[in-house]
């Protein structure tokens, strides 16, 4: 800052949003570093028989537990001296081609050591990064997964806004507490609320790893997201986990038709002050291995909730942007991001989301706020309900495929009111506290929890903990909404009861239609090979993303 | 189960207390100031299981109060300290504050005070302010009450902390401190909280065990 007269322009510079960002320099030593640390090891390996006696400069007796987890369980063997033997540019130029196919790509990527893949990405421009992704992503049609939470816990809320966003086109929503004891009810909300919004929405509740399963095997959640790994030893210890605890919990789920994803990120190892001197982007990618070896379907990254870490150093989003590439190229789901604040300035909030958007992901972001964000209690996504119009202005503008889609007025008040009603039946039978006629109006009309008055917390804290105790399953659930008419709603969650049966919905990059229909990479595989193939809206589909309400129409003028 | 005698002979000894019409420990409200001196933390030696019922176990990280002085908002640590002693004590129950060296995970660090707390109620607090309270029964990684968000957490809410563990561990059921949700504290304090975390870990010691503090405020 100049200290004699200041000048007129650099005052105003000074006040504008971005200058409320925290922005650091890179310190080295520590790993407040991007990607392609001075400090990242050098690629290598070396083989004997089938196992990987050195990887990235280190002999197999040196490993850390990390290290040889993935050289045992997340490269390929085979591949690996053809694929090692490559050059890095060449290998980035693979990612960028169109002439090479994915298949190939993914031959080459999966047989790679850390450090090499980290090279590989250092290689690739911003732009770079985003045609790779168009052709790497697992799944033809891109999807959108958000947010359902709120500052009071409080459920009628909670199921009306589980049932707009449903309604909005929103896959997969994902909800967490503000108190840990209301996880059983916002599980029940979330469930009802999303399967009255549309029938098939997968739903999840972010909490302690035991209690997550526990509502996923009764039927209150349909999926799992928050089993977090790291890319440092340490940090692994002090959540005493090991990748082998986390494979066991993985299987724990698909043994029981669980749909379920890993979680990391750049910047979780430095902000817990344990990156062992590694740049973010190069721990992140020992993370996508470990989920690669413990054969997890997907992961959630794009740092995620340590966004504000690769956001304050340098070329920090395009780390953020390599991460998701990477899970890609190893043949993986990706959840990718844009579910945190970490930005004042509008203009950096959209281009942080553009590389994810533009290309497509699989599930663009991990966490839209179906909610204002000040009810989000992820501590904000980078993108909240207030800001759906200008998303869907961009797909319009763009003509780019986000998942969403313009809806009415009168719609989203008669799903939230019928959500909003459902749950009142639930709660009445099976004797939680009750849901007053007017809570129902409420959070109906309600744009928050500003809005909408306050339970009675520690009786519903102790209806939440009946609701455990007793066992109360989706079934449960089911069986009451029938009996109280919401007959459709009942069919719905049986219906997602069903899908763990039949599994089809635990292959990669599953989402479940309306009809019950579950596309996946298997049977909606990425063809992307440039120009005129891919991913293509249909007539239906792009004449719904036109059609945003506010616009005008030549023939009424 | 293991009866341990001493506990039983605590137990006794409060329960007969409250018999007899009064509670052993300042039972009336603390009007603590605002703003107080510093603070003296003077390690006693290795922190131990408690038994009595009536105290709640505070763990501080490694360089709390010591090489940081203030939280991320720059709120005294001494105040913090001050706040949540009188959340308690206005609860008629009392401190015991630990100072923790083997982690800096305040999850890990509160369930640990938990664990050695007479009451089974701890919490933990970081340098930059991020607290928990926990319950010895739960799991590490849940919570009775999270409070993830360091820069939106004041005074009044350190002494809401103290309280509602106070309440806890007196087998009450109080409705939670209400949260306070700023969805652009990360934006602004995300990159300086890992620059603070990776100075606080500097200071672990992951061979040292916790150790028993006394506490005086100047």
């Amino acid at each position: 800052m100049a200290t004699g007269k200041r000048s007129k322009r650099f005052e105003v510079l000074e006040n504008r949003p971005v200058h409320k960002d925290g922005f650091i320099g890179e310190w080295i030593d520590v790993g407040l570093y991007a990607m392609g640390s001075p400090k990242d090891p050098k690629p290598s390996v070396r083989i004997e028989g089938d196992k990987i006696v050195e990887m990235d400069g280190k002999r197999r007796e040196d490993f850390s537990m990390i290290e040889q987890f993935v050289a045992d369980y997340a490269i390929n063997v085979k591949n690996a001296p053809e694929a090692m033997a490559k050059g890095d540019l060449e290998i980035a130029r693979m990612l960028v081609d169109v002439n090479v196919g994915r298949p190939e790509c993914i031959r080459v990527m999966t047989a790679l050591t850390p450090a090499k893949v980290s090279r590989v990405m250092e290689n690739l421009n911003i732009v770079e990064i985003m045609m790779a992704m168009q052709k790497m992503r697992a799944r033809q049609m891109p999807g959108n997964q958000c947010h359902v939470t709120n500052v009071k816990d409080h459920p009628v809320l909670l199921a009306a806004d589980g049932a707009e966003a449903a309604l909005r086109g929103f896959i997969e929503m994902e909800t967490t507490v503000a108190v840990a004891r209301y996880g059983p009810f916002n599980a029940l909300a979330l469930l009802v609320g999303g399967q009255t919004g549309r029938r098939g929405t997968l739903s999840q509740d972010a909490l302690e790893e035991a209690f997550e399963l526990e509502v996923g095997m009764r039927g209150l959640t349909s999926y799992a997201e928050t089993v977090s790994v790291y890319g440092t030893e340490s940090v692994f210890i002090d959540g005493d986990d090991t990748p082998w605890s986390k494979s066991f919990l993985a299987s724990a789920y698909a043994s029981r038709g669980l749909k379920m994803r890993f979680t990391s990120g750049t910047g979780s190892e430095v902000q817990m002050g344990a990156a062992e001197g590694k740049s973010m982007l190069y721990l992140e990618i020992l993370c996508i291995m470990i989920t690669k070896g413990a054969g997890v379907q997907g992961l959630q990254n794009g740092s995620i909730s340590c966004i504000g870490v690769p956001g304050a150093v340098p070329s920090g989003l395009r780390a953020v942007a390599a991460e998701n590439l990477v899970t890609m190229c190893l043949d993986l789901e990706v959840a990718s991001g844009n579910d945190q604040t970490f930005s004042h300035s509008d203009q950096r909030r959209t281009a942080r989301t553009i590389p994810q958007l533009f290309p497509g992901t699989d599930l663009i972001f991990s966490g839209y706020a179906a909610e204002p964000n000040y009810d989000n209690m992820f501590a904000g996504s980078n993108w909240d309900i207030d800001d759906m119009d200008d998303f869907l202005s961009i797909q319009r503008d763009f003509k780019v495929d986000g998942g969403l889609r313009p809806v009415s007025e009168e719609n989203v008040i008669a799903i939230r009111n019928k959500a909003a009603r459902a749950l009142q039946a639930v709660f009445d039978e099976l004797g939680f506290p009750p849901i007053t006629d007017e809570e129902v109006d409420l959070a109906t009309y309600a744009h928050g929890t500003k809005d909408i008055g306050d339970r009675n917390i520690p009786e519903d804290l102790k209806a939440a903990e009946r609701l455990m105790k007793e066992g109360v399953t989706g079934v449960d659930v089911a069986k009451a909404l029938a009996k109280r008419g919401f007959r459709d709603v009942a069919e719905s969650i049986i219906l997602m009861m069903r899908q763990r049966v039949a599994g089809d919905y635990l292959q990669t990059s599953a989402w479940i239609d309306t009809d019950g229909t579950v596309y996946s990479a298997v049977n909606d595989p990425n063809t992307y090979s440039g120009p005129g193939t891919g991913y293509k809206m249909s007539d239906a589909r792009w004449e719904e993303v036109k059609a945003i309400p506010w616009a005008v129409r030549a023939e009424d003028v | 189960m293991q009866i341990n005698p001493e506990l039983l002979e605590k137990i006794v000894a409060e329960v007969l207390a409250d018999l007899n019409g009064g509670t052993s420990r300042g039972s009336t409200a603390v009007a603590a100031p605002e703003r107080v001196g510093g603070v003296k933390l003077t390690e006693k030696g290795q922190s131990a299981r408690g038994t009595d019922p009536k105290e709640v176990v505070l763990a501080i990280s490694p360089a709390f109060a010591t090489t940081f002085k203030t939280t991320i908002i720059g709120i005294p640590l001494a105040d913090v300290l001050r706040q949540v002693f009188a959340g308690v004590e206005e609860e008629g129950l009392h401190v015991r504050v630990i100072r923790v060296y083997h982690t800096a995970d305040v999850a890990f660090m509160s369930h640990l005070a938990a664990k050695q707390s007479g009451s089974g109620i701890g919490i933990g607090i970081l340098s930059r302010g991020t607290s928990i309270i926990h319950q010895r029964d739960l799991l590490p990684l849940s919570n009775l009450e999270l409070f993830p968000q360091s820069p939106v957490i004041d005074l009044p809410t350190f002494r809401a902390i103290g309280r509602n563990a106070a309440k806890y561990a007196k087998g009450e059921s109080p409705t939670p401190v209400p949260t306070n949700n700023d969805p652009m504290a990360r934006p602004r304090y995300q990159g300086l909280a890992a620059l603070l975390h990776n100075k606080e870990a500097s200071f672990m010691d992951r061979s040292k065990a916790p150790q028993e503090l006394s506490v005086s405020f100047e």
